[in-house]
């Protein structure tokens, strides 16, 4: 076990828990759809991935660095719109009619979907990996000095979640949310559109993924495949929070980045994704359902 | 007339399970929809409001035909429905739960409409007395309660013409019924018409002045509780399934 100093542990303990909102939003965009809809959208990382290119074709030859912020609600809503036309063209169709396991064929069509939007992105962009240029200065508090875009991140992230959180809980499209969640039929006969309400959800749940992109992309940088470790990450960050919990995905995203966090800080860097796949085989083995799920869901 | 099935059918597979009825439903009509098990009573619910597709015959709601439309548009209409096993919506209030069917209803003013639709939850929610478990969890309901909950939840909307109801007193106490009873009463005599399915006969003799019996998927019999009950016919469709 390495000797660890305090300013050490503390740096790392921050870029954990940044690392870990970041996380958070991407698993909080799966276990949302997945809420709605019961299908697990296995492109979200290619969603991630969209959102660093827009951001960073936005900074780099629209807004410029300074206006960084304002790239995030671009990307936001572009990835919104492709959200909505990707459900409208691939998914409801499963959904529209009474099809026997489409929750199976959800799984298909979003897998040949993510391969799509990789091998898009590797044809259109090339080998080069790309950056937005932002650059802001470094947050200095105390002893600890974090990275300008790391904290912009970080900040983005919390604002975004606490924007969900707000429409989830105090709107009326997110008592609709809520409802869609705890019975399709049972909403369906109290006047809502199950249809409609599967397209905004899948919209907002790609659009979060896209918005970590955009955050984390002067952080982790913008290639094809930057979308695939954090598609990992959020499906161990579901488990672990519970399938179908919200507040789960983003408790447990946290943890999950603090855990890898602490154990490349005393243990080495090298096995950073082991350390999560440990912490979710040991909650795996406590409490089966997750931290936050439920042993049984009434459909 | 406000419902109208016209020889409503559907085949699942080689089984037929609701075979050509035809039903009538009156503005302010009680009428009672009893038969053995699997004698289609729940389908042709489902038929109804949309959870399946007929294979053949037609719906009416107050003239216009809904045979081929999806629940939450058959809803808007003014058509409710209950379920058998109850489906709140577990892990929001029981103020929630009776909001959700407004969100169908609102548009663009859709604050200014909240502190109304807040009223009418409360008063129906006082009409079946949960009014007091109103910021509760719908999950810690007995059965019986969410029963209630989920009929006065489904005289939420601004306009309800028909309400089906799937065995509403299937499991709940007597003092759960009466409150139900009373409320179906009320909401008849405001011209909501009702179908209720049902197996407890006593509460079809007293709220249904007419009576459907189906057996096998079509209709055997019609008319009042006393008569029907006479039936050689309707006997042997409940003695021999």
């Amino acid at each position: 076990m390495n000797d660890v100093s305090p300013e050490l542990l503390a740096n790392f303990l921050v870029s954990g828990l940044i690392i870990g909102v970041l996380y958070a939003l991407m698993a909080m965009g799966i276990t949302f759809i997945y809420s709605i809809m019961k299908m697990i959208n296995w492109s979200m990382g290619e969603f991630y991935m969209i959102g660093s290119y827009v951001q960073w074709f936005l900074v780099s030859f629209v807004l410029g660095g300074s206006l960084w912020y304002l790239g995030v609600l671009g990307t936001a809503a572009v990835v919104f719109v492709v959200g909505l036309f990707v459900h409208r063209a691939l998914i409801r169709p499963m959904f529209s009619t009474a099809m026997e396991r489409r929750n199976e064929y959800g799984t298909v069509v979003t897998i040949a979907l993510a391969l799509f939007l990789r091998n898009l992105a590797t044809v259109l962009n090339g080998p080069d990996t790309r950056t937005p240029a932002i650059d802001l200065s470094p947050v200095v508090i105390g002893f600890l000095r974090v990275g300008g875009t790391r904290v912009a991140a970080l900040v983005g992230a919390v604002i975004i979640i606490g924007l969900f959180y707000y429409l989830l809980t105090r709107t009326w499209s997110g008592l609709a949310f809520r409802a869609s969640s705890e019975n399709r039929v049972g909403v369906q006969t109290a006047g809502l559109n199950i249809l409609r309400v599967d397209q905004v959800a899948f919209a907002i749940g790609v659009t979060l993924a896209g918005l970590a992109g955009a955050l984390l992309a002067p952080v982790f940088l913008v290639f094809p495949a930057n979308g695939a470790v954090t598609t990992v990450k959020g499906f161990e960050i579901i488990i672990i929070g519970g399938l179908g919990s919200v507040p789960g995905a983003a408790i447990a995203g946290i943890l999950l980045g603090l855990v890898e966090s602490l154990g490349s800080v005393f243990l080495g860097t090298s096995l950073r994704d082991v350390y999560g796949f440990l912490f979710l085989l040991i909650v795996l083995v406590i409490r089966p359902q997750g931290l936050f799920g439920e042993r049984s869901r009434l459909t | 007339m406000v419902l109208e099935t016209a020889k409503l059918m559907v085949r699942f597979g080689g089984l037929v399970a609701v075979n050509g009825v035809d039903m009538t439903l009156r503005q302010g009509e009680v009428r009672g929809l009893i038969g053995p098990n699997g004698s289609g009573k729940t389908t042709f619910i489902n038929l109804v409001t949309g959870i399946y597709q007929p294979t053949g015959g037609k719906v009416h709601l107050l003239g216009e035909d809904i045979t081929a439309m999806s629940p939450d548009k058959i809803t808007s209409r003014g058509l409710m429905r209950t379920f058998q096993l109850p489906r709140v919506f577990g892990n929001m209030t029981l103020l929630e739960n009776m909001l959700v069917p407004r969100f169908a209803d609102i548009d663009r003013d859709y604050r200014r409409q909240l502190p109304g639709a807040i009223e009418k939850a409360d008063g129906l929610l006082a009409a079946v007395d949960l009014r007091r478990l109103r910021d509760e969890q719908a999950k810690t309901l007995s059965g019986g309660q969410k029963a209630l909950l989920q009929l006065a939840r489904g005289l939420m909307p601004e306009h309800v013409a028909a309400f089906m109801l799937d065995e509403p007193f299937a499991g709940v106490n007597m003092v759960i019924k009466e409150t139900m009873m009373r409320l179906i009463s009320e909401k008849a005599a405001e011209g909501v018409a009702f179908l209720l399915v049902s197996h407890e006969m006593t509460s079809i003799r007293t709220m249904c002045p007419t009576v459907t019996v189906l057996a096998e998927g079509s209709i055997i019999a019609e008319g009042t509780m006393d008569a029907i009950a006479s039936m050689d016919h309707v006997i042997e469709a409940y003695l021999v399934g």
